[in-house]
């Protein structure tokens, strides 16, 4: 796996999209890959939440035949976290003020997902 | 022709029209102007704290009072009468933190890029409107001239592109102000001018200056490299691999009907215990009688 494209993509993203303040790559099962996050957030119970929570999500959107779950975004009144699975293997996390701009978010997202789970998989099927 | 001449062009049309809506700006980091009568009454912006923001991260209200205020209002973005009936603030503080905050938005769209402008319909009231709205073309030269004046200084900085840390000096440093404490405080880095606004829930125009005039000073620094993101996966991609679904295969055939995994969680009644701990035993113990005799204990 390409550590510096994982990270190259990270930071491009916070970069890309203001009120970003952190962001998390973890595993489907929440071990935690890479964090780009400020000291004040532990960044493998975080990782552990976003497992938890997307697996929620993904159990209910099933439960409640409302198809296949896009993403899930908890809303505070100091901003916002969102977490969108990266494929099958991975999952991201994205923490943002509320300045940020939610749905610009999930727009810029996309592309993203889709790099980081080609850097996640490429060199993971190649060392198999 | 410039994302702010571009920008000016199209609001001082919207002024000359007496428009009424909202103008969408794109760029970054944008934002939306919204007019009445080609006046602007409120401009929102990823890149400015909002009103809302100000007045919680400066801690004058905390967020579970401002939901209560919200459902009080009916789900209102702004619940001003609220915030004035419950003594949170005055009217007169609204009006001044509306006003700031529509010139402190202005000033992050036009510190920022702009790559187009979109007239639209208001898709609703606008949030946090100011009574007596601002011209346009006055607006965006006041937005310009804080720029130039940011631009002039001795270490001129963006409100989205410096990430200063404090400097190793400013351990030493006595007789701080109030936003200076809390810049260094918050400044690991990562945070640009206007992550610091937000952080402090103080405008981001103030806040840009006074980054401006720390790392002048020496208060503050920027690493030209950033912090590096450990990566804790191997190399080969080990322990990766596909998440579990979260439906079982089901059966191919079998004439009992099981529980569908995919259904919600049903819930068996008894499950809590309650009704074993709350029935007479045989031998005489605690029961509904009992239960309800220890929450009175004067009855019988």
């Amino acid at each position: 796996m390409d550590h510096q494209a994982l990270a190259r993509e990270m930071r491009g993203l916070r970069e890309q999209v203001t009120g970003i303040t952190d962001t998390a790559v973890a595993a489907a099962d929440g071990l935690l890959i890479a964090a780009d996050t400020a000291d004040s957030i532990d960044p493998e119970g975080l990782a552990a939440l976003a497992a938890a929570g997307l697996g929620l999500a993904r159990r209910t959107s099933e439960a409640t035949a409302r198809g296949a779950l896009h993403r899930t975004v908890a809303y505070g009144s100091h901003g916002c976290a969102a977490f969108y699975a990266v494929g099958d293997t991975a999952l991201m996390v994205v923490l943002g003020d509320e300045g940020m701009d939610v749905e610009r978010l999930h727009t810029a997202t996309q592309p993203a997902l889709r790099r980081i789970d080609l850097i996640l998989t490429r060199k993971a099927a190649e060392g198999v | 022709m410039s994302g702010y001449e571009l920008l000016a062009r199209d609001l001082a049309a919207c002024g000359r029209d007496g428009f009424t809506g909202e103008v969408r700006v794109s760029g970054s980091p944008g934002g939306a102007f919204h007019l009445h009568g080609g006046l602007v009454v409120a401009v929102e912006s990823p890149g400015a704290p909002g009103p809302e923001a100000l007045l919680l991260r400066s801690g004058r209200i905390g967020g579970e009072e401002w939901a209560a205020l919200v459902r009080e209002s009916g789900g209102a973005r702004w619940p001003a009468a609220g915030l004035i009936a419950h003594g949170y603030a005055g009217a007169a503080q609204l009006r001044v933190v509306c006003a700031m905050s529509l010139q402190d938005a202005a000033f992050a769209v036009v510190a920022g890029s702009v790559d187009g402008c979109e007239r639209g319909p208001a898709a609703g009231p606008p949030p946090a409107a100011v009574a007596v709205g601002e011209p346009p073309t006055r607006l965006l030269q006041e937005a310009s001239r804080k720029l130039r004046a940011l631009l002039a200084l001795p270490y001129p900085v963006r409100p989205d592109r410096e990430r200063p840390t404090p400097a190793p000096v400013s351990c030493a440093a006595t007789r701080l102000g109030d936003l200076r404490c809390e810049l260094l405080a918050h400044a690991d880095g990562r945070r640009t001018a206007r992550d610091l606004a937000f952080r402090t829930g103080r405008g981001v125009y103030t806040v840009t200056v006074e980054v401006a005039r720390m790392l002048g000073e020496g208060l503050l620094e920027c690493v030209d490299e950033p912090h590096p993101i450990p990566v804790l996966l191997p190399a080969d991609g080990g322990g990766l691999g596909p998440r579990e679904p979260a439906t079982p295969a089901a059966p191919p055939q079998g004439p009992p009907p099981g529980p569908d995994a995919s259904a919600l969680p049903r819930r068996r009644p008894g499950a809590s215990g309650i009704n074993e701990a709350l029935t007479p035993e045989p031998n005489g113990g605690t029961g509904w009688k009992e239960f309800f005799r220890l929450r009175n204990p004067t009855a019988r």
